[in-house]
């Protein structure tokens, strides 16, 4: 049931060129999680969502994939912090008196 | 339907040039999109915004749009473009166009919706993918029972975008981390001709539990003991998420001390992780002179003092 996804299917999915895909990875903006050659790449279900996430902040900001590759690395890292933030707050309150 | 005042949402002179455009496109941008300012207004500030310049970036666009101002800028409710009005500048199609303006569409959409999923000319085309946020509770990931989602899905019904409802049970694989996203094949937007659906993607957020911490595969639990449980040891029941077990506690335990209990934790693709119990000392609520007393007695015998590292500073 759950699926990685190919070149592909990441491609028809997302409504994006194989050129501008394989472009992305070559940033790594997305990242195969395996495959040597482009034809065997497979990605995480996530890279869907970074992939066009990606493509509307180049256009949105008008940035170069470089720029891209480095703000989709940051938000990833966001919102992973944010997670354990949150996670590591509520542990804390447990220990913490009640008010 | 409004009409809109591209040049008042960008804050610039009808007659600007188009660099000055672009910069006062950007420093919106900067300052609304949803990448940087998670305010729910900004998000709807910078569609429009994005609107706007994509419009008037254009120089062809933006000479249809300044004549259509002309027409009927002045009525700025209620707005229709004149009859046979068509886009000479070509229907506008891109990866992402759906979060247009009706307004936009109407003038340069080329029918509904504008850019990927539209279904017009019978081309077969791939259904869009939807994407749902899916809350989950952590006793839903020991339990591996199918859970039921119900989401909205895009569909052209006689040229027509409407929403149909879609009910599926779906197993949450073992393993699934908080934040992750998992794929169901064919189960987004229907397809165009004989395009194949679209897929479902679940962002799974974990639910916060009112007893258990997740930290990766392994749950952690807070177990409040007595000082004289700490002191003392002995055995304490904890929860679990499957049920009820005994936890001994050695003599002499501090606050803090994480006691491991494997096989507890949460379903991994090839096991389960575990649970760490963290024992937190708490005293009783409310003193008595009995309990004072033994208390003093203690005081006097232990010869304790807890902050002894400090003095060395």
């Amino acid at each position: 049931m759950q699926a990685k996804l190919s070149l592909e299917e990441l491609c028809a999915g997302q409504g994006l060129s194989r050129s501008l895909v394989v472009e992305m990875v070559e940033y790594e903006v997305v990242r195969p999680v395996a495959g040597e050659r482009d034809a065997d790449w497979l990605f995480e279900a996530g890279a869907a969502h970074w992939a066009k996430r990606a493509l509307r902040l180049k256009s949105d900001l008008d940035l170069d994939w470089l720029a891209v590759a480095m703000l989709v690395d940051l938000l990833r890292e966001r919102e992973a912090l944010a997670r354990e933030n949150a996670q590591l707050r509520q542990r804390l309150a447990r220990f913490l008196a009640q008010d | 339907m409004d009409f809109k005042d591209y040049y008042a949402l960008l804050g610039v002179a009808e007659d600007a040039e188009t660099s000055e455009i672009k910069q006062a496109y950007r420093k919106l941008a900067r300052k609304y999109h949803p990448d940087v300012n998670p305010d729910k207004d900004a998000e709807a500030r910078f569609k429009e915004v994005a609107e706007a310049w994509e419009v008037l970036k254009n120089p062809e666009r933006r000479a249809e749009y300044d004549e259509l101002r002309r027409y009927g800028g002045r009525r700025a409710e209620d707005f229709q473009p004149p009859p046979g009005w068509q886009s000479s500048s070509g229907a506008y199609s891109q990866e992402f166009s759906g979060d247009f303006s009706e307004f936009f569409n109407s003038m340069f959409g080329g029918g509904f919706g504008g850019g990927r999923g539209r279904a017009a000319g019978g081309f077969d085309m791939q259904g869009q993918d939807v994407e749902i946020e899916m809350p989950v509770f952590l006793e839903e990931l020991v339990a591996e029972q199918r859970k039921p989602v119900e989401y909205e899905i895009p569909v052209i019904e006689g040229g027509q975008l409407r929403y149909q409802r879609k009910s599926l049970n779906v197993t949450i694989p073992s393993g699934v981390a908080d934040g992750e996203r998992i794929r169901l094949k064919g189960q987004g937007a229907p397809g165009s001709g004989k395009g194949p659906a679209g897929d479902l993607y679940l962002h799974i957020r974990i639910v916060p539990h009112p007893v258990f911490d997740v930290e990766g595969h392994n749950l952690v639990l807070a177990v409040p003991v007595a000082p004289w449980e700490a002191a003392l040891g002995g055995k304490v029941v904890i929860p679990t998420l499957d049920g009820r077990i005994s936890l001994s506690i050695a003599p002499g335990s501090q606050s803090g001390q994480k006691l491991r209990v494997r096989g507890k934790g949460l379903p991994t693709r090839d096991g389960r992780g575990d649970l760490l119990a963290v024992l937190k000392v708490v005293m009783p609520p409310q003193a008595s002179e009995s309990a004072d007393a033994l208390w003093r007695q203690l005081a006097e015998q232990a010869a304790f003092d807890p902050r002894k590292e400090w003095e060395k500073q």
